[in-house]
Protein backbone atom coordinates (compact mmCIF):
# COMPACT_ATOMS: atom_id res chain seq x y z
CA UNK A 1 0.00 0.00 0.00
CA UNK A 2 3.04 2.21 0.84
CA UNK A 3 5.24 1.60 -2.52
CA UNK A 4 1.72 2.29 -4.25
CA UNK A 5 0.83 5.64 -2.72
CA UNK A 6 4.74 6.39 -3.55
CA UNK A 7 4.14 5.19 -7.14
CA UNK A 8 1.05 7.52 -7.40
CA UNK A 9 3.16 10.32 -5.87
CA UNK A 10 6.12 10.39 -8.39
CA UNK A 11 3.42 9.78 -11.37
CA UNK A 12 1.44 12.76 -10.07
CA UNK A 13 4.55 14.79 -10.06
CA UNK A 14 5.92 13.27 -13.56
CA UNK A 15 2.39 14.57 -14.96
CA UNK A 16 3.26 18.37 -13.67
CA UNK A 17 6.72 18.25 -14.68
CA UNK A 18 5.98 17.09 -18.59
CA UNK A 19 4.04 20.46 -19.33
CA UNK A 20 6.20 22.97 -17.04
CA UNK A 21 9.37 21.96 -19.03
CA UNK A 22 7.20 21.97 -22.67
CA UNK A 23 6.64 25.64 -22.29
CA UNK A 24 9.58 27.56 -23.32
CA UNK A 25 9.85 31.28 -22.64
CA UNK A 26 7.65 33.16 -19.77
CA UNK A 27 4.45 31.71 -18.50
CA UNK A 28 1.62 33.59 -19.49
CA UNK A 29 -1.74 34.71 -17.77
CA UNK A 30 -4.19 32.24 -19.33
CA UNK A 31 -1.57 28.88 -18.44
CA UNK A 32 -1.77 29.98 -15.13
CA UNK A 33 -5.20 30.36 -14.95
CA UNK A 34 -5.50 26.91 -16.36
CA UNK A 35 -3.21 25.56 -14.00
CA UNK A 36 -5.14 27.08 -11.34
CA UNK A 37 -8.71 25.62 -12.73
CA UNK A 38 -7.20 22.16 -13.04
CA UNK A 39 -5.70 22.25 -9.64
CA UNK A 40 -8.96 23.35 -7.75
CA UNK A 41 -10.74 20.91 -10.20
CA UNK A 42 -8.86 18.67 -8.80
CA UNK A 43 -8.63 19.45 -5.22
CA UNK A 44 -13.12 19.66 -5.36
CA UNK A 45 -13.47 16.46 -6.61
CA UNK A 46 -10.83 14.94 -4.52
CA UNK A 47 -12.66 16.66 -1.48
CA UNK A 48 -16.20 15.38 -2.64
CA UNK A 49 -14.86 11.79 -3.64
CA UNK A 50 -13.87 11.37 0.49
CA UNK A 51 -17.33 13.36 1.40
CA UNK A 52 -19.41 11.12 -0.55
CA UNK A 53 -17.28 7.80 0.61
CA UNK A 54 -17.40 8.55 4.20
CA UNK A 55 -21.54 9.56 3.73
CA UNK A 56 -21.90 6.34 1.95
CA UNK A 57 -19.62 4.48 4.84
CA UNK A 58 -20.96 5.76 7.66
CA UNK A 59 -24.69 5.57 6.12
CA UNK A 60 -24.05 1.86 5.76
CA UNK A 61 -22.74 1.12 9.00
CA UNK A 62 -26.10 3.04 10.22
CA UNK A 63 -28.32 0.89 8.24
CA UNK A 64 -26.63 -2.47 9.59
CA UNK A 65 -26.88 -1.10 13.00
CA UNK A 66 -30.36 -0.31 13.17
CA UNK A 67 -32.25 -1.41 9.73
CA UNK A 68 -35.68 0.09 11.33
CA UNK A 69 -33.94 3.76 10.25
CA UNK A 70 -33.85 3.27 6.99
CA UNK A 71 -36.07 5.64 5.66
CA UNK A 72 -34.97 8.45 7.50
CA UNK A 73 -31.03 7.07 6.57
CA UNK A 74 -31.57 6.53 2.97
CA UNK A 75 -33.56 10.07 2.60
CA UNK A 76 -30.29 11.84 4.52
CA UNK A 77 -27.90 9.53 2.40
CA UNK A 78 -29.34 10.85 -1.36
CA UNK A 79 -29.34 14.48 0.21
CA UNK A 80 -26.29 14.76 1.17
CA UNK A 81 -25.02 13.05 -1.81
CA UNK A 82 -26.63 15.25 -4.09
CA UNK A 83 -25.52 18.53 -1.93
CA UNK A 84 -22.29 16.90 -2.01
CA UNK A 85 -22.00 16.49 -5.98
CA UNK A 86 -23.38 19.74 -6.55
CA UNK A 87 -20.39 21.39 -4.90
CA UNK A 88 -18.00 19.74 -7.58
CA UNK A 89 -20.44 20.76 -10.28
CA UNK A 90 -20.25 24.51 -8.64
CA UNK A 91 -16.99 24.36 -8.94
CA UNK A 92 -16.92 22.87 -12.50
CA UNK A 93 -19.26 25.89 -13.79
CA UNK A 94 -17.12 28.53 -11.76
CA UNK A 95 -13.57 27.12 -13.98
CA UNK A 96 -15.86 27.11 -17.35
CA UNK A 97 -16.89 30.93 -16.61
CA UNK A 98 -13.51 31.99 -15.40
CA UNK A 99 -11.71 29.98 -18.26
CA UNK A 100 -13.86 30.41 -20.72
CA UNK B 1 -37.96 10.85 41.68
CA UNK B 2 -38.61 10.70 38.01
CA UNK B 3 -41.41 13.44 37.18
CA UNK B 4 -42.51 12.05 33.32
CA UNK B 5 -44.48 13.90 31.75
CA UNK B 6 -47.03 11.61 29.57
CA UNK B 7 -46.64 13.12 26.08
CA UNK B 8 -49.79 14.29 23.95
CA UNK B 9 -48.97 11.32 21.63
CA UNK B 10 -47.68 7.91 21.72
CA UNK B 11 -44.09 7.87 20.72
CA UNK B 12 -44.77 5.25 18.53
CA UNK B 13 -47.69 7.66 16.68
CA UNK B 14 -44.85 10.56 16.75
CA UNK B 15 -42.55 8.46 14.69
CA UNK B 16 -44.18 6.96 12.06
CA UNK B 17 -45.24 10.00 11.16
CA UNK B 18 -41.99 11.51 10.67
CA UNK B 19 -40.98 8.22 9.19
CA UNK B 20 -43.86 9.04 6.41
CA UNK B 21 -43.46 12.56 6.09
CA UNK B 22 -39.58 11.51 5.57
CA UNK B 23 -40.43 8.65 3.36
CA UNK B 24 -42.60 11.46 0.98
CA UNK B 25 -39.82 13.92 0.98
CA UNK B 26 -38.16 12.32 -2.37
CA UNK B 27 -40.83 12.17 -4.30
CA UNK B 28 -41.72 15.72 -3.19
CA UNK B 29 -38.50 16.49 -4.39
CA UNK B 30 -38.79 14.92 -7.58
CA UNK B 31 -41.93 16.51 -7.87
CA UNK B 32 -40.41 19.89 -7.48
CA UNK B 33 -38.04 18.73 -9.92
CA UNK B 34 -40.47 18.06 -12.52
CA UNK B 35 -42.34 21.46 -12.14
CA UNK B 36 -39.13 23.77 -11.95
CA UNK B 37 -37.68 21.91 -14.95
CA UNK B 38 -40.28 22.89 -17.68
CA UNK B 39 -41.13 26.49 -16.00
CA UNK B 40 -37.18 27.60 -15.62
CA UNK B 41 -37.03 26.24 -19.39
CA UNK B 42 -39.38 28.53 -21.04
CA UNK B 43 -38.19 31.37 -18.44
CA UNK B 44 -34.49 30.58 -20.12
CA UNK B 45 -36.06 30.81 -23.36
CA UNK B 46 -37.79 34.01 -23.13
CA UNK B 47 -34.70 35.40 -21.26
CA UNK B 48 -32.12 33.98 -23.50
CA UNK B 49 -32.94 32.44 -26.21
CA UNK B 50 -33.67 29.14 -27.57
CA UNK B 51 -30.01 27.77 -27.49
CA UNK B 52 -29.85 28.60 -23.93
CA UNK B 53 -33.55 27.04 -23.10
CA UNK B 54 -32.14 24.38 -25.23
CA UNK B 55 -29.23 23.45 -22.96
CA UNK B 56 -30.19 23.93 -19.71
CA UNK B 57 -33.64 21.30 -20.83
CA UNK B 58 -30.57 19.25 -21.34
CA UNK B 59 -29.07 19.83 -17.97
CA UNK B 60 -32.53 19.65 -16.63
CA UNK B 61 -32.86 16.01 -18.31
CA UNK B 62 -29.51 14.67 -17.06
CA UNK B 63 -29.90 16.03 -13.51
CA UNK B 64 -33.48 14.36 -13.11
CA UNK B 65 -31.46 10.94 -14.41
CA UNK B 66 -28.77 11.37 -12.58
CA UNK B 67 -30.48 11.81 -9.23
CA UNK B 68 -33.35 8.98 -10.47
CA UNK B 69 -30.10 6.48 -10.93
CA UNK B 70 -28.41 7.95 -7.81
CA UNK B 71 -31.84 7.00 -6.24
CA UNK B 72 -32.14 3.62 -7.39
CA UNK B 73 -28.27 2.98 -6.16
CA UNK B 74 -29.22 3.81 -3.03
CA UNK B 75 -31.90 1.54 -2.58
CA UNK B 76 -29.35 -1.35 -3.93
CA UNK B 77 -27.07 -0.44 -1.25
CA UNK B 78 -29.71 -0.67 1.17
CA UNK B 79 -31.64 -3.77 0.08
CA UNK B 80 -28.00 -5.31 0.01
CA UNK B 81 -26.96 -4.03 3.77
CA UNK B 82 -30.41 -4.49 5.51
CA UNK B 83 -30.54 -7.89 3.31
CA UNK B 84 -33.82 -6.93 1.80
CA UNK B 85 -35.74 -6.83 -1.30
CA UNK B 86 -34.52 -8.65 -4.23
CA UNK B 87 -30.88 -9.08 -4.08
CA UNK B 88 -28.62 -7.18 -6.73
CA UNK B 89 -25.19 -7.98 -7.17
CA UNK B 90 -22.50 -5.71 -6.09
CA UNK B 91 -21.29 -5.28 -9.64
CA UNK B 92 -24.26 -3.83 -10.61
CA UNK B 93 -24.53 -1.35 -8.05
CA UNK B 94 -21.04 0.04 -8.62
CA UNK B 95 -21.89 0.20 -12.15
CA UNK B 96 -24.53 2.25 -11.68
CA UNK B 97 -23.05 4.65 -9.77
CA UNK B 98 -20.28 5.13 -12.08
CA UNK B 99 -22.70 5.23 -15.43
CA UNK B 100 -23.72 8.47 -14.19
CA UNK B 101 -20.71 9.86 -14.61
CA UNK B 102 -20.26 8.32 -17.91
CA UNK B 103 -23.33 10.05 -19.30
CA UNK B 104 -22.76 13.47 -17.95
CA UNK B 105 -19.50 13.79 -19.04
CA UNK B 106 -20.87 12.21 -22.89
CA UNK B 107 -23.83 14.83 -22.43
CA UNK B 108 -21.11 17.52 -21.36
CA UNK B 109 -18.47 17.02 -24.32
CA UNK B 110 -21.40 15.99 -27.31
CA UNK B 111 -22.85 20.22 -26.36
CA UNK B 112 -19.81 21.20 -25.57
CA UNK B 113 -18.52 20.01 -29.31
CA UNK B 114 -21.98 20.81 -31.09
CA UNK B 115 -23.54 24.06 -29.45
CA UNK B 116 -21.02 25.54 -27.10
CA UNK B 117 -23.32 28.52 -26.86
CA UNK B 118 -25.90 26.44 -25.27
CA UNK B 119 -23.36 24.83 -22.25
CA UNK B 120 -23.99 27.81 -19.38
CA UNK B 121 -27.79 26.56 -19.85
CA UNK B 122 -26.53 23.05 -19.61
CA UNK B 123 -24.29 23.89 -16.60
CA UNK B 124 -27.51 26.02 -15.31
CA UNK B 125 -29.63 22.81 -16.05
CA UNK B 126 -27.33 20.86 -13.74
CA UNK B 127 -28.22 22.28 -10.64
CA UNK B 128 -32.19 21.81 -10.50
CA UNK B 129 -31.86 18.93 -8.05
CA UNK B 130 -30.23 21.63 -6.10
CA UNK B 131 -33.00 23.71 -6.58
CA UNK B 132 -35.83 21.22 -6.06
CA UNK B 133 -34.15 20.59 -2.61
CA UNK B 134 -34.07 24.18 -1.59
CA UNK B 135 -38.02 24.06 -2.33
CA UNK B 136 -37.97 20.88 0.10
CA UNK B 137 -36.64 22.63 2.59
CA UNK B 138 -39.04 25.62 2.00
CA UNK B 139 -41.85 23.55 2.21
CA UNK B 140 -40.60 21.42 5.33
CA UNK B 141 -40.04 24.71 7.08
CA UNK B 142 -43.46 26.24 6.27
CA UNK B 143 -45.07 22.34 7.79
CA UNK B 144 -43.00 22.56 11.19
CA UNK B 145 -44.68 25.92 11.48
CA UNK B 146 -47.87 24.53 10.50
CA UNK B 147 -47.66 21.68 12.82
CA UNK B 148 -46.17 24.04 16.17
CA UNK B 149 -49.20 26.36 15.46
CA UNK B 150 -51.95 23.92 15.33
CA UNK B 151 -49.74 22.36 18.53
CA UNK B 152 -49.82 25.23 20.71
CA UNK B 153 -53.68 25.59 20.07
Amino acid sequence: MRQLSRLFMILSALCFAMPAFAQGGGTSEASWIAITAGFSMAIASAVCGLAQGKAVAAATESLARNPAARPGIQFALILGLVLIESLALYTLAIIFLKVK
Amino acid sequence: MTDHQPSPNPPGVEHSADERFCAAALPRIRNFMLILGPVLCVAAWVTFGLRSALGFLLGCVIAYLNFQWLKSGVSGLADRVTNTGKPQSSKGIVARFLLRYVLLGVAAYAILTSFPASLRGLFAGLFLPVGAIVCEAFYELYAAFRRDGSGQD
